[in-house]
């Protein structure tokens, strides 16, 4: 490895490894939320509503 | 060319490396679809080669993941040297393995008679102009087609044609390959699969090679002591008889320092003919061998032996309180720079 390889490569990897890591983490946070089986969400919207008086 | 030359054929020791790696891959493939298959046994032949593709992905992703570990390994300790010398090989095996993932791909669209939306999807999916929805199979595709390149271009003829320069330079692209395929994997897996396991993994060994590089770095820059800008390589015995230490000068040359009895010279650590580590090397009937392809070199000026001509830059080398030199500034290739020191 030559000099001028090594400056790029010490370039090249902070920038790209910046750039994945970004890319990552936001893979990541977007995630779409699971999906919640019927009942469990039949159960939650039950437990909002008010009880009939 | 210089006396005793011989070119690097196959050997017990790349048979060996290579029957390793083909055991490993077909272990690691074979226990995958096992276990895939006994967790979650797959109804019909879509499931199958969706298993498939999953297996050959992720042991591809694991095999470049390890190949992109092994350069700063070996520069952290000599032990993971061996790895180093076939890594051509096990980059064209991860090659093939990621072309039967991708081959599967293709397949799993086949046998359900929708080879067309794989078409639409790579040519003309809306999911272009989306971060969430980009179409993981371009990225797979590019991966794949710089893998290729990468393994059509690895045998030594093509580092001869091309030249050592623009063939590294070339093989450089591996990283940005293994940034793409990270995103390949965070787009496509870990946005189906909502286990921990699947971004701990990805994460994980993303962090693991970039820790390594920044390890590696931070060591060479560590070790480059320098003592009135010269840099300190240790004790004479502390340089391997017949064998050399690598020191790092501060813009990044690395100088081979070798010790033959109490001879002691400095050389660059790239050979002349394709810039092979000469460092990894050792000194046979008196010269200074490549490892990779048997150049030699004489350690007292780094010329090849008559009638070869290749010439190598030297290093001015002192010994100082008990401790041996070397100015990092390179002296004109074939000048004579290496010191004798009293006992050896």
């Amino acid at each position: 490895m030559t000099r001028g390889h090594r400056t790029f490569h010490r370039l090249l990897w902070p920038v790209l490894a910046v750039i994945v890591a970004l890319g990552f983490t936001m893979a990541l946070a977007l995630r779409p939320p699971p999906e919640q089986p019927a009942d469990s969400a039949k159960t939650r919207v039950n437990a909002l509503m008010p009880e009939p008086k | 060319m210089s006396a005793g030359f011989s070119a690097v054929h196959w050997n017990r020791r790349k048979l060996i490396y290579d029957g390793i790696l083909i055991a490993g891959v077909v272990l690691f493939i074979g226990t995958f679809m096992t276990l895939g298959a006994v967790r979650n046994p797959p109804a019909d032949m879509p499931a199958w080669i969706g298993l498939r593709i999953k297996a050959f992905g992720t042991c591809a992703f694991v095999m470049l993941t390890i190949i992109l570990t092994i350069g700063p390994l070996a520069r952290l300790s000599p032990c993971f040297l061996p790895l180093l010398y076939n890594r051509r090989h096990f980059g064209v095996l991860t090659f093939l393995v990621a072309l039967v993932h991708a081959y599967s791909v293709v397949d799993w669209f086949a046998v359900q008679g929708a080879t067309a939306d794989l078409m639409t999807e790579m040519v003309a999916s809306p999911g272009y102009g989306k971060f969430i929805g980009f179409p993981i199979k371009a990225l797979g595709l590019f991966g794949l087609t710089v893998l290729f390149l990468l393994a059509a271009t690895s045998h030594d003829f093509w580092l001869a044609f091309l030249t050592p320069r623009i063939w590294k330079a070339l093989h450089m692209a591996l990283y940005v390959a293994y940034g793409v395929l990270v995103m390949h994997v965070a787009l496509g897996l870990m946005q189906e699969n909502r286990r921990l396991f699947v971004p701990i993994f990805l994460g994980g060994s993303f962090a693991l090679v970039a820790l390594l590089h920044i390890a590696a770095a931070w060591r060479e820059r560590e070790a480059a002591q320098q003592h009135d800008g010269w840099l300190v390589v240790g004790p004479p015995d502390s340089i391997p008889e017949k064998k050399a230490r690598i020191v790092t000068a501060p813009g990044g040359e690395r100088i081979a320092v070798f010790r033959d009895g109490n001879q002691i010279g400095a050389l660059t650590n790239l050979c002349a003919h394709q810039n092979g580590p000469l460092g990894e090397g050792c000194i046979v009937n008196g010269l200074v061998t490549c490892p990779w392809h048997g150049y030699e070199y004489r350690l007292e000026d780094g010329c090849a032996p008559p009638p070869f001509t290749e010439k190598l830059a030297t290093y001015r080398v002192r010994l100082r309180d008990g401790v041996i030199e070397v100015d990092p500034h390179a002296l004109p290739p074939g000048t004579k720079a290496a010191i004798h020191i009293g006992s050896g």
